[in-house]
């Protein structure tokens, strides 16, 4: 009883907005770990019709990426093409947002506050950003020609609900994953299923802030 | 164990033992001595060279960094950060990110003026050492400027680079630094061979060391103002030496790096060397100990064994044999030990022999003088005694009768002689020459003879009531004294000596001896006046003046006593 529920909360958090108008609608759990079992947080799993191309509703309002205590949150965040980006600056120091993946290049220059414009990101791709003057500042944006997709938690645990039946092309991507990981698979109206995805994990290489001064030193 | 020290082995025994053990802690001492300066030098040197490394090492790392702040310095963002309206929180904040890249423990936006426009460490610096660091770094001609030094953040000492930022003029400048903390302090120690090393401020407070606390502090405590020399520093219950180098920490506060090891821990192989020698002398000392007192008891018991046999001759035996056999000295002397035995039995013999044949007196005084053919004039009084009638005696006894008679009458006459401190000078047939005062002076010579005299006639009259018993006849006597200066002294050749006297007063004697037969005369014992006089007045007699008497050979007529006791006194 108490998946069923979750996996129905989850649908209306994640993908209210985009949910389509359908009719017969299954959903499915994916379980992402690493080899040796382990939950794996902050992975993007998303099902592509493999019958015809869905239509996408980006939502009308820019999705926000914040800087705050010279971070990005969150880390990875995953949006229809056309979705708008807000960059946020909540903290005292100005950012350079800048982003040279090739879905989407773009730079912030220097600045406080609201950032000065909305980025709008109009192809599928996975974009990187980071900041010019923060080396461990870096965040992941997963833009999906697909409106069936879930961002997977602390357990490793991504649902997807409210998926039409049909044949889909299951992808599983990690910030740390050399490529995705993809599977087809199919859904059945008012099915539920659970998939276990397996990543192999690179070694994560994000700079790690320098400890505030006075501790810490030569090593 | 402990011998006497009286004794000869004790004195070898003590000798041995000191000239091994002077030798043996001579060696000692100079062992130790050269291990402790070579500990010393070793040490010295390697404080050097670490002194070298460090300075080596703050270099490079020094020069690491500035490479790197040049590099970081030029990030176009960082550029026109400063160029803009500088943001201290934001170019603090980016100035973490050049800290990561270049694995620095600080960094610092200084503006051109010396202003600090920006850190990653909360605390600021004192603007003097960055103020200064920067006008150092303008002094710099290349178009790269750079300079470095030492400061404190907080207490903390690091070492500070300056480069550049550049847009393109010179905008500002960025100050990277690393800490000079124990890993740092670790790390170097590790590339020094073990050489330990204390960070010490200017107020003797240590910033990082590789000791233990109390020995850090004792090291900071220590640290003097301007060093250069090796020092000794006691460092609980041991001794290390130190070198101490300055950090030049700019005109504010300077601090100093102490370089040290333990000169015990250096010294620590020398010592067990030293501890194996002491081992090895102790034993050598123990085996001269024993050699010494196995050759002393060899050297001396044979001595005992002589000092033995001395006492053994002492007592007069000469027939027990010395049994010492050796081919040294020692059997030397054991040989001339028994010469000297053979000598001394010989010498008594001799002695026995000349007793018999001189009187004791002339033998000692033969044994002690030697028989020099020598002389000298003296006073003597000289005493004949003759057997009256002798020969009438002779003719009607049987020759072996006459000498058992003549030797009975001689050995009573010579014996009161002897008595009476005369000696026996010859017996001439049954007459007999005595001397008094010869060879031994004799203050009261001339009174002995004439108390001999009346002895002898007491004695021959004892001597005639034996005989009258044996129904024999009695014997009679007559006795001759004089008193005059003769030549005493060993008469004879080399072969056979005869001590005895020769003059004109040994004629008298005789003279007066022969007198006594005169009837008119009669007295048995006759003295001359010199005599008399010589003995002053002696008491229990009564000299008779018998006149004058012309001797044979001499021109001055003699006066003459008549020597008799006094009635009633017996002698």
């Amino acid at each position: 009883m108490k998946p069923v529920l979750l996996t129905a909360l989850a649908a209306l958090l994640c993908c209210a907005t985009t949910l389509p108008a359908a009719t017969a609608a299954g959903s499915v759990r994916v379980e992402v770990n690493d080899p040796k079992g382990a939950p794996v947080a902050d992975a993007v799993a998303s099902l592509m019709p493999l019958a015809a191309a869905p239509e996408l509703t980006p939502p009308a309002e820019p999705v926000q990426i914040s800087q705050q205590d010279e971070e990005f949150s969150p880390y990875v965040t995953a949006i229809v093409v056309g979705t708008r980006v807000d960059f946020p600056n909540r903290d005292k120091v100005q950012h350079h947002v800048y982003s040279l993946s090739k879905p989407k290049r773009f730079d912030i220059p220097l600045y406080k506050g609201e950032s000065p414009e909305s980025v709008l990101f109009d192809r599928p791709g996975v974009v990187t950003i980071g900041c010019n003057l923060h080396d461990w500042m870096s965040a992941h944006i997963v833009v999906l020609g697909t409106p069936y997709f879930a961002k997977s938690g602390s357990d490793g645990r991504a649902s997807l609900a409210t998926v039409p039946a049909g044949r889909y092309r299951l992808e599983v991507w990690h910030p740390r994953v050399a490529a995705p990981v993809t599977r087809e698979l199919d859904i059945a109206a008012s099915g539920t299923g659970t998939q276990v995805v397996s990543v192999t994990l690179r070694p994560d290489r994000r700079i790690r802030r320098a400890p505030e001064s006075g501790a810490g030193g030569y090593k | 164990m402990i011998p006497r020290l009286h004794s000869f082995g004790a004195k070898l025994l003590l000798l041995f033992v000191l000239v091994v053990a002077a030798a043996q802690f001579a060696t000692w001492f100079i062992v130790a001595r050269a291990n402790h300066a070579q500990a010393r030098d070793l040490i010295e040197r390697d404080l050097q060279a670490a002194a070298t490394a460090f300075a080596r090492v703050v270099e490079d790392r020094n020069a690491l960094l500035a490479a790197g702040a040049a590099t970081v310095a030029r990030d176009p963002v960082f550029i026109s950060l400063i160029a803009g309206e500088q943001d201290a929180a934001t170019i603090a904040s980016m100035l973490r990110s050049f800290q990561l890249r270049m694995a620095a423990d600080v960094a610092l936006a200084v503006g051109l003026d010396g202003r600090l426009l920006a850190s990653t460490h909360p605390a600021a610096p004192a603007d003097e050492i960055v103020r200064q660091l920067v006008e150092r770094a303008d002094q710099d001609p290349s178009p790269n400027p750079t300079a470095n030094g030492y400061g404190y953040i907080d207490g903390v000492l690091y070492s500070l680079v300056v480069a550049p930022a550049r847009g393109p003029d010179i905008l500002a400048w960025l100050v990277l630094g690393f800490r000079i903390d124990p890993p740092f302090a670790q790390r170097l120690k590790e590339q020094t061979s073990g050489i330990d090393l204390t960070f010490v401020d200017d107020r003797h407070h240590v910033l990082a060391t590789t000791l233990a606390e109390p020995a850090a502090r004792a090291v900071a405590a220590a640290s003097p103002a301007a060093p250069d020399r090796v020092r000794e520093l006691p460092i609980g219950d041991e001794t290390a030496l130190v070198l101490t180098r300055l950090l030049d920490g700019g005109a504010t506060r300077h601090a100093s790096l102490a370089l040290q090891y333990s000169l015990d821990e250096k010294l620590r192989p020398a010592r067990a060397t030293e501890r194996t020698l002491l081992v090895v002398a102790s034993g050598s000392l123990l085996v001269a100990m024993l050699l010494s007192r196995g050759f002393a008891r060899r050297l001396s018991r044979p001595i005992e064994q002589l000092a033995a046999h001395t006492r053994v001759i002492a007592a007069g035996d000469y027939e027990t044999p010395l049994t010492l056999r050796r081919s040294d000295e020692l059997g030397r002397l054991a040989e001339a030990f028994r010469t000297m035995t053979t000598g001394l039995a010989e010498r008594d013999r001799v002695r026995d022999l000349l007793d018999k044949n001189v009187s004791p007196e002339v033998a000692t005084q033969l044994l002690r003088e030697g028989a020099a053919l020598g002389g000298e004039e003296r006073e003597v009084t000289i005493l004949f005694a003759d057997l009256r009638g002798f020969t009438t005696l002779s003719e009607n006894l049987a020759p072996r009768e006459l000498l058992t008679l003549l030797n009975r009458y001689l050995e009573r006459m010579s014996a009161e002689i002897e008595r009476h401190g005369g000696v026996i000078d010859k017996f001439i047939g049954d007459a007999i020459m005595a001397l008094f005062g010869a060879p031994v002076t004799q203050s009261d010579a001339a009174s002995r003879a004439i108390a001999a005299a009346l002895a002898m006639e007491g004695a021959l009259a004892g001597l005639n009531r034996e005989l009258g018993a044996e129904g024999r006849p009695p014997l009679a006597i007559g006795i001759g004294i004089n008193t005059a200066r003769v030549v005493a002294g060993n008469i004879g050749s080399h072969r056979r000596l005869n001590y005895s006297v020769i003059g004109d007063g040994v004629n008298v004697a005789a003279r007066l001896q022969s007198l006594t037969r005169h009837p008119e005369h009669a007295t048995n014992i006759i003295a001359s006046a010199a005599t008399l006089a010589a003995a002053g007045a002696p008491a229990g007699i009564a000299p008779r003046p018998l006149g004058r008497v012309t001797v044979k050979g001499r021109a001055e007529p003699v006066e003459i006593f008549a020597i008799s006791p006094l009635s009633g006194v017996e002698v």
